[in-house]
């Protein structure tokens, strides 16, 4: 195992360049840019143009721009002020040496925002899994055991609506019931805030923060509960039905030690491939529940990026996003591996 | 029971050209009307009737759904399959390629794929939307469906008796295909029937951005994205396409438990000793 | 036992949609209850700030407006990014040398007086077309920390703009030979041409002036950290910026206007959905919405006791339908012209089917101002410009006139002997592009049009795409700039009173030469460039002239399609008083003259 592990770490080297190559001319291939028409004006002056081009250093090649993001320009002499001769060195160090570069939009590092705004998302993305967790195992997994029961039907039935349910639209409604309509009783205020993670120039309080998670994690845990906990209930009953699990009961061990202990650890194991394929939203988040409840998190910074074109803040969150994919990919395969030991690593 | 339903749901699609309204034809005078019984689902924001609108849409949505979910599993299921059963090597090079594919931020990719296409000239694909859109929705979707049927696979090539058939003498081929595959299918098949509502849902999210199906033409998806705006005014723009996703996607899941338990060779067995 | 879950599912499906239509039909009685709800909740709004305050020392209630935007500024240098949103914050802390009013005018900031030929402050040298301006600042204002603002930091500012390595590119800095300190108070702006802007060129909505002794000119003007952490000589200070989320602005109490600003803290929240921000001023949460759109300003009549909507008396953003006048995807309209409108005649009819009237009170909720010439906003909307009718039937005439007829049947015209080069049988087909980041009122105009031109003959296919491929560089791509494309619908205008830098940019033959203006249409006309030249003087009078004379040969001509102009309106709480919104500028020009009932 541990040569797999190491042996899969190696691997992910040449992956890395592979993918941060294919990234890298994706996002500088596609249409548009951050030299078009912005903002306010919709259309930018030569001069705009001729200037933005040497500041975000788009007047170099392509090939030289990746290796420029690569392994910085520190060592090279770039032109620097349009008079056509190299003068002054770069100032970038590259992503290897862990610079990321600085942002079009915000001409500050792009590791700032990141470091900001990752703190948001992952705060949030985690209690929303836990929640998620706490509620889709259980209930997926009585709802196998107790298949066809009124419990069963009533969970079944609800995960269908949940699923087909489109995101965006829980969102609203929850705004819209929480905030609008239902006023608390006592104060008439809103029973719950539209947004935000927690109430401005007010000192820090639990409840307050608390009360500001309530409506985004409803909104992310709905689509994912009902896909989980139908998808364990499906794997679970899959186990249940097997041969060992009938001679179990049949050699008289008690229901919930067979089905609690043996079942659900083999009905487990694909769900930890897909939960592991999930984990990367804990760096992404969710776009929609942060646009809805105003959460300053990855979602946001990516869809404000790729809006704005802004190519070192796209490049840097779409990597360290395929190094968490990689990453949980091997956690997942390793964790598949330990927790069945039919299954070998060649 | 699901059958009946998506029966209906297509029967009343396909007759959609029976309506009297005309879905691309504007009508000033009408505009946002609450459904009544000259427009049974009401109108939209040009007039136009909702109900012919939908099942029109029907007919580009289901469309869309269903090639998506073609298009995922005939490239998640043997790419799955064959990183399940032959590991090593093969194995790596594949589960690479679709962590590759997995990283791939969808936005951009989505905004790339779609300029593209509207560069290119080719009749073919101006004239088949469908297949385009459901070309780009596949190309980022396929990789749950290879990530699961490759666990499936890793677990059921251990199993005795697939060991044994390889003693016999069975080609790979035969043992992937005929005696792997029936097993593996099941959560295969409630991750396909999810397919056609991601897909239509995703597909709304593209009209968002200007690339789905484009206007005038209906869809669900474009349909839905244009009447969030109005949720709480004229409800009736979202419920109509919002309904017909659902009963869509509900009868296709009934179906698809359905074809499970069928693909389940152990239920049959049970089925005649206990319920 | 698939029958009983089967038929729970839709059992709970009708009941979702029983609520869901019942909350329809109670729709009408909805508003009347919330606003007897939100009334209360409005009068002890009033009271709740007060207590989310930290660490109330002062002994008054401190007042505190909440504006929500939908992006995080960029910075508060809004000359770089010109998104707005850095534009409303940096109205609240930096000064420019004069300002823009909702009429267009001009007034003086830190200047003590505009500088006019009358008053001496502008003095021309006809011989040589050079111009020298002479600003003369007030002696009043300071830095928050209290150095005072000086003549010192304008040749900064401009020495910063001008960087090679680190500046950017403003309106008209071509013109301007170098800025130089008389005294403390007085610097002169030599001109090396007649430059009409010149009384916005270190102000404006998007200029400010930037303090020498604060600001690092070794980072540069694009990205010195005093954009983030400015040091302010206007009406509030930045208190904290919490990014993505907030800012919070107190009021600054050395401010040079005695008595203002008299609102204590702005509160500018990040809420990227516009029906949130719609709900929060609806609740009472929020105090001001920027740039509020059509159908939003529709809803909040609902609200109006508690919801106004200022919205700008004159009007900037007009909307219009560009043509190609060569063929898409080339930029030489005499080599290879564009098959169908290159042709006058065609375009003539296009504006003849095109019932603006309705797309106005129909999409835009009335909203938008039905406009047929550049030259419609004071002072320069003295010429006389017939109005154009929708007159379907007409466009017909005239397209048969042409040369374009259905001979197949199929209801989409061909050339039969049409004029613009295009060859026998070719049909009338093209594409109709328009940006997606508008919203459903554009997208509906758009779908009403080409329905509307299909009923004459054309078949328009639809495309939206995003703003950045619109408008990108011609190099890269960029649809305008390369000239592929057949038609486009959007809307674009200029800030202020000025209309010379615009109608250069389009209407130029210079500026079709592609990434160097904005001539997408490829117009090129010897006399409108003659005009424009011209235009380039300060005698009102004889620009009055020159632009009605480029007004009839424009409308001949019609390269563009003027229809109507957008909105320009924010919707604030009934208790905020003196927004008054201003299509030249942000809506917080004025945020020192805001008060609170």
């Amino acid at each position: 195992m541990g040569h797999y592990v190491v042996r899969r770490l190696l691997q992910a080297i040449p992956l890395m360049i592979i993918v941060s190559i294919v990234l890298f001319a994706l996002v500088n291939l596609a249409p548009g840019g951050p030299l078009a028409g912005r903002g306010q004006s919709k259309r930018m002056r030569p001069e705009q143009i001729a200037i933005l081009k040497r500041q975000f250093g788009l007047d170099q090649p392509l090939y030289k721009r990746y290796i420029f993001w690569l392994v910085g320009n520190d060592w090279t002499k770039i032109d620097t002020d349009g008079d056509g001769i190299k003068e002054s060195y770069g100032q970038g160090k590259g992503i290897l040496r862990g610079d990321f570069g600085m942002s079009y939009r915000t001409r500050k590092p792009v590791m700032d925002s990141i470091k900001n705004s990752f703190k948001n998302t992952a705060y949030l993305m985690s209690v929303t899994l836990v929640v998620v967790a706490i509620i889709a195992i259980p209930v997926g997994v009585i709802s196998a055991v107790k298949q066809y029961s009124i419990f069963d039907i009533i969970v079944t039935s609800l995960s269908f609506i949940g699923q087909a349910i489109p995101e965006f639209w829980l969102g609203l409604i929850l705004i819209l019931v929480f905030y609008v309509w239902l006023k608390n009783p006592l104060t008439g205020d809103s029973l719950l805030p539209p947004g935000g993670m927690y109430t401005q120039g007010a000192a820090f309080s639990i409840i307050d923060w608390t009360k500001h998670l309530i409506l985004p994690v409803t909104m992310g845990v709905v689509g994912w509960v009902t896909w989980y906990s139908r998808f364990l209930r499906s794997s679970m009953l899959d186990v249940i039905h097997q041969d060992y699990v009938r001679t179990a009961r049949a050699k008289g061990l008690s229901l919930n030690k067979v089905y609690y202990k043996h079942a659900l650890r083999n009905a487990l194991l694909p769900l930890v491939t897909i939960f592991a394929l999930d984990l990367p939203y804990i760096f992404s988040g969710s776009l929609y529940v942060e646009i809805l409840f105003s959460w300053p998190g990855m979602g946001r910074l990516y869809y404000q990026a790729a809006i704005d074109r802004d190519y070192p803040m796209l490049m840097a969150i779409l990597t360290i996003g395929t190094l968490a994919v990689v990453f949980a990919n091997l956690l997942a395969d390793i964790a598949y591996a330990k927790l069945d030991p039919r299954i070998h690593y060649d | 029971m699901g059958c009946i339903v998506l029966g209906c749901i297509i029967l009343a699609v396909s007759l959609a050209g029976l309506s009297p309204y005309d879905p691309y034809k504007s009508d000033m005078s009408a505009r946002y009307q609450p459904p009544s019984l000259a427009h049974p689902m009401g109108t939209d924001a040009l007039g136009r009737d909702l109900m012919t609108r939908v099942l029109y849409g029907g007919r580009v949505s289901l469309a869309v759904g269903f090639s998506v979910m073609v298009i995922t599993l005939l490239i998640g299921v043997p790419v799955g399959a064959m990183a399940g059963y032959f590991g090593g090597r093969v194995d790596n090079v594949l589960m690479r390629i679709t962590d590759a594919a997995l990283a791939l931020p969808s936005l951009l990719v989505l905004i790339l794929l779609g300029a593209i296409l509207r560069e290119v000239d080719a009749p073919a694909l101006k004239q088949n939307p469908v297949l385009t859109i459901a070309f780009v929705i596949g190309i980022l979707a396929w990789m749950f469906t290879a990530r699961l049927v490759r666990a499936s696979y890793l677990t059921i090539r251990e199993m005795d008796f697939v060991v044994a058939t390889r003693a016999l003498g069975g080609s790979n081929f035969r043992i992937i295909a005929l005696h792997i595959f029936p097993n593996a299918i099941g959560p295969v098949i409630v991750e396909a029937t999810l397919e056609i509502a991601y897909a239509i849902l995703e597909e709304s999210g593209l009209s968002y951005l200007g690339f789905g199906i484009q206007p005038p033409t209906p869809s669900w998806g474009n349909l839905l994205s244009n009447a969030q705006e109005y949720l709480v005014k004229y409800p009736w723009l979202a419920i109509f396409p919002g309904l017909m996703i659902f009963l869509s996607v509900i009868s296709i899941n009934y179906i698809g438990d359905g074809l499970r338990d069928a693909f389940d060779p152990h239920k049959v067995l049970t089925k005649m000793g206990e319920v | 036992m698939y029958k009983k879950s089967m038929w729970f599912t839709i059992l709970t499906i009708l009941v979702l949609v029983g609520l869901l239509s019942s909350g329809c039909a109670k729709e009408t009685v909805a508003p009347t209850i919330e606003e007897s709800v939100t009334v209360p909740s409005e009068t002890e709004s009033a009271e709740i700030v007060p207590t989310e305050e930290t660490a109330p020392t002062e002994e008054t209630e401190k007042s505190q407006i909440v504006v929500v935007i939908a992006e995080d500024p960029p910075s508060f240098n809004a000359t770089v990014n010109a998104s707005g949103f850095d534009a409303l914050v940096m109205e609240l802390v930096m000064l420019g040398l004069a300002d823009l009013d909702e009429e267009g005018n001009a007034y003086p900031e830190l200047a003590e007086e505009l500088p006019t030929v009358e008053n001496g402050g502008v003095i021309i040298d006809e011989e040589n077309g050079t111009m020298d301006v002479t600003w003369k600042l007030r002696q009043d204002i300071q830095w928050s920390d209290g150095v005072p603002v000086t003549a010192e930091d304008v040749v900064f500012t401009y020495d910063a703009v001008v960087d090679p390595e680190y500046g950017f590119w403003i309106n008209g800095i071509d013109y301007v030979d170098g800025v130089e300190k008389i005294d403390d108070y007085t610097a002169v702006v030599h001109y090396n041409a007649i430059y009409p802007g010149y009384l916005t060129q270190f102000g404006g909505y998007l200029m400010a002036v930037w303090p020498a002794h604060y600001c690092d000119a070794e980072q540069g003007f694009t990205q010195w950290d005093c954009g983030f952490q400015p040091l302010s000589n206007g009406p509030y200070l930045l208190k904290e910026w919490v990014q993505n989320d907030h800012l919070t602005f107190e009021r600054n109490p050395n401010y040079y206007e005695a008595g203002k600003p008299a609102i204590d803290e702005i509160v500018v929240k990040i809420i990227p959905d516009e029906a949130v921000r719609k709900q929060m001023l609806i609740n009472g949460d929020a105090d001001l919405d920027m740039w509020t759109p059509e159908n939003v300003i529709v809803e909040l009549k609902d609200y109006s006791d508690v919801v106004e909507v200022s919205l700008s008396p004159v009007d900037r953003w007009v909307m219009r339908i560009f043509f190609n006048l060569a063929a898409k995807g080339t930029t030489d309209p005499e080599a290879t012209p564009h098959p169908i409108v290159s042709d006058v005649r065609v375009r003539r009819a296009i504006r003849m089917a095109i019932d603006s009237a309705t797309i106005s009170e129909e999409f835009f909720r009335g909203y938008a101002d039905l406009v047929w010439t550049e030259f419609f906003r004071p002072p320069y909307n003295v010429c006389d410009i017939p109005q154009p009718v929708y007159d379907p039937e007409a466009a017909a005439a005239l397209l048969e006139e042409a040369g374009w007829t259905d001979q197949d049947g199929d209801g989409v015209r061909e050339c039969h002997g049409c004029t613009t080069g295009a060859e026998e049988g070719y049909p009338m087909e093209m594409e109709f592009i328009t940006y997606s980041e508008y919203g459903e009122a554009l997208d509906l105009t758009q779908e009403f049009i080409a329905e509307k031109l299909g009923e004459i003959g054309f078949k328009l296919s639809i495309s939206r795409v995003e703003g950045t491929v619109l408008w990108d560089t011609s190099e890269n791509g960029g649809i305008e700039q390369s000239g592929n494309f057949d038609i486009d619908i959007w809307d674009d205008g200029y800030s202020g009173n000025d209309p010379t830098d615009f109608l250069w940019g389009y209407y130029y033959s210079e500026a079709a030469i592609p990434d160097y203006g904005y001539n997408y249409g490829r117009y090129i006309n010897p006399q409108v460039d003659e005009l424009i030249d011209q235009s380039y003087t300060l005698d009102d009078e004889l620009r009055k002239d020159i632009f009605c004379q480029m007004a009839k040969i424009l409308d001949e001509d019609l390269p563009e399609l003027l229809l109507f102009t957008t909105v320009d309106a924010n919707a604030h709480s009934t208790r905020l008083q003196g927004v008054r919104s201003n299509a030249n500028e942000i809506v917080t020009w004025n945020v020192a003259d805001w008060t609170l009932k």
